[in-house]
């Protein structure tokens, strides 16, 4: 078993480091619910970061690294779709950002606002639908993401795309490695914070209450992590819905304790951590949520009679 | 009889509609309901009589607050909060009879909304460290420095104000607890947006702020000592309707829950039997506590309370899928998982709750401050 990266996939993350760096973080604004790049969404897909999976020697292992290292970021771009499952669609390169839905096709979707594509879970088949921008209204939410729902749905506009079991698969890992992302960025964030802040003439994290739940935020966000590049690895059903089980069953507990110990100020959009916890909560409810996510591991571990 | 007459009253009378959260709308919505339920005669239901209250028993109390859960009443959470539970139960313990005539009825009759300015940048849960100096001039104490998560200060008439007039003494004699107008020259308001989405939170400056000192209550100096006082009025039942509204979300979520997500029924279930044994730990207390000094076992119920909303709006959500309308938009199921986050902080967060119930309930050694 080899934890480390090759040669060629430091290579890649350096460079997307290198990428992120320049499109950088200057001057953003906090204090807004959710910050779309649309200048980084850009840059990533011309860089190519985006088709990697397509790519001779690299796979949904180095997509799903690339869609866990851009969401640390503090701005939300399309990933997670396009690097992941875009590749198993009958469809052109570069036609994105991709937006998904599962059931009725006039639900509200994350990233409509910008797709190009519609991809809608009908239960036994995935139906492809073009998005026409006059045809989607924007949405208003907290939950981080620009969030969109088609004014007309013409079903007859769409194509057919049979492996659906191939599009939640993917789903699944692109939702457990942004989750890994968002956790690893939101932790990073609440130890800064409670590491420079004082209270009762001591550093916050110095209290044992703080000092062992962040212990085990920990443990969530590097779980999650290795959970989220073990299924990209094996692309494999059953890891799927594993991890991304595991990252929505901790995602409440896990945003509570970071935003509890960021005290009044992690309630306000003037600190930064929302713009991962938000990201988090809307992940947790994704596909059904953590307990449809255990159905599916046990469909695909013992069988749909488990 | 007493619950016929106030169900029947708030079936007349609660506003329909989501209340507005924010500005001039929010603040005309909050002393309007306030303003109608005093007319009805619902107004001060725990205050005592002498001050204008109609000094009902804690039981009398519980039978409103469960008719107030059932007919979808505005959330007591709202900003005559402190007025109704701080302020004015501060003022009749300790106001002079000058304080008590003008504020209360105003506070009653939803004509005043108040704030509190005890918070600061560098003192949330270590409230003895609040720096914001009260010094005394002339007739008038003057006031500089900063308040912080004040709710509501953008749209207060009066701030609840702890300041440091004795920078020299030990924290019991060092604070004074004084009516701050908020109209007074020299205070800068800057509201916060939350992450739930409305301007609840406020940044308050104060800069050579003066205010009369018959303002003070309590005594100069004596302000930690007024500010303990709400604590003896206090008998957990601010709370009460928010706890039974949440045990009402729950039967209505076990309602919505298709027989195939056996998953999240059980959850919920299991949600259901908490919020049970919560809001029965809830009534014990409230009613102990009508009988003698209120001690700290009603830091188990706030304890509890706080998480039970967090998991609530947590599972709800789950139920729901992101994508439903009743989550998305900002008065949704999105809005209320989010304000969630804020019951385990404000007003004594859940880590203190925890020391609380550890070395006053349990006896247990103190640990390191």
């Amino acid at each position: 078993m080899n934890f480390s990266l090759t040669d060629d996939q430091a290579s890649v993350m350096s460079g997307l480091d290198q990428l992120l760096g320049q499109t950088g973080e200057n001057g953003l604004q906090h204090a807004v619910t959710h910050v779309y790049s649309a200048g980084l969404d850009a840059a990533l897909a011309e860089a190519g970061f985006l088709d990697i999976a397509r790519e001779d020697g690299f796979g949904p292992l180095d997509a799903a690294l690339v869609v866990e290292r851009v969401a640390r970021e503090m701005q939300v771009v399309e990933v997670g779709v396009s690097a992941l499952i875009a590749p198993l669609l009958p469809v052109d390169v570069g036609i994105r950002p991709i937006a998904l839905l599962s059931g009725d096709a006039g639900g509200a979707a994350r990233f409509l606002p910008m797709a190009k594509l519609l991809v809608v879970d009908r239960g036994d088949h995935a139906l492809l639908l073009p998005v026409d921008p006059d045809t989607v209204v924007p949405v208003e939410t907290l939950l981080a993401y620009p969030f969109g729902r088609l004014s007309e749905v013409d079903l007859d506009s769409g194509t057919r795309f049979d492996d659906i079991a191939g599009v939640r698969r993917r789903w699944r890992i692109a939702l457990a490695a942004e989750a890994a992302g968002c956790m690893a960025a939101a932790l990073a964030a609440i130890i800064d914070h409670v590491t420079s802040r004082f209270a009762f003439g001591r550093p916050l994290g110095s209290f044992q209450a703080i000092h062992h739940r962040l212990a085990m935020a920990a443990e969530t966000a590097e779980s999650t992590r290795w959970l989220a590049l073990r299924a990209a690895w094996s692309d494999d059903d059953g890891d799927a819905a594993l991890a991304a089980g595991f990252a929505q069953s901790r995602i409440a507990g896990f945003t509570y304790d970071l935003h509890q110990f960021a005290g009044a100020m992690g309630l306000t959009l003037e600190f930064p951590l929302h713009l991962w916890t938000y990201r988090l909560r809307a992940l947790a409810s994704d596909l059904g949520g953590a307990s449809l996510q255990a159905r599916a591991l046990a469909d695909a571990v013992w069988g749909e009679a488990a | 009889m007493f619950r016929n007459s106030a169900r029947a009253w708030l079936a007349a009378n609660v506003p329909g509609g989501a209340a507005p959260f924010d500005g001039a709308e929010g603040r005309a919505f909050a002393l309007a309901w306030q303003k109608k339920q005093a007319e009805g005669g619902w107004a001060g239901l725990a205050w005592p009589r002498d001050v204008g209250g109609r000094g009902l028993s804690v039981l009398e109390q519980i039978v409103w607050f469960e008719e107030y859960a059932r007919a979808g009443a505005p959330s007591s959470l709202s900003a005559m909060f402190v007025a109704l539970n701080h302020a004015g139960p501060t003022l009749f313990a300790c106001g002079t009879p000058e304080q008590k005539a003008f504020h209360l009825p105003r506070i009653l009759n939803g004509e005043a909304i108040w704030c509190q300015g005890f918070s600061e940048p560098g003192a949330g849960s270590d409230l003895a460290a609040i720096r914001t100096r009260g010094r005394v001039d002339g007739d008038d104490l003057v006031i500089d420095g900063h308040k912080i998560w004040s709710s509501f200060a953008d749209m207060a008439d009066y701030q609840e104000l702890l300041v440091r007039s004795d920078p020299d003494a030990r924290t019991g004699a060092a604070l004074t607890w004084v009516i701050c107008p908020m109209d007074a020259p020299g205070i800068t308001i800057r509201p916060i947006r939350t992450i739930a989405g409305p301007n609840k939170f406020c940044e308050v400056f104060y800069d050579d702020v003066r205010i009369p000192l018959t303002n003070v209550v309590g005594g100069l100096n004596n302000g930690w000592a007024t500010a303990m006082s709400t604590l003896a009025f206090e008998r957990g039942t601010a709370s009460l309707g928010l706890m039974i509204a949440l045990t009402l979300q729950v039967d209505a979520m076990l309602d919505d829950c298709p027989s195939s997500r056996a998953l999240m029924l059980g959850r919920l279930a299991l949600l259901s039997a908490e919020g049970a044994a919560i809001q029965a730990m809830a009534y014990r207390v409230a009613l102990d506590a009508e009988q003698s000094v209120p001690d700290a076992s009603a830091s188990l119920v706030r304890l509890a309370f706080a998480e039970f909303g967090k998991k609530v709006q947590a599972a709800a959500i789950d139920l729901y899928g992101v994508q439903s309308p009743k989550v998305l938009g900002t008065h949704g199921l999105g809005h209320d998982y989010l304000d969630a986050f804020s019951e385990t902080i404000a007003g004594g967060t859940a880590e203190i709750q925890r020391n609380i119930i550890g070395e006053r309930v349990l006896g247990l050694p103190k640990g390191p401050r």
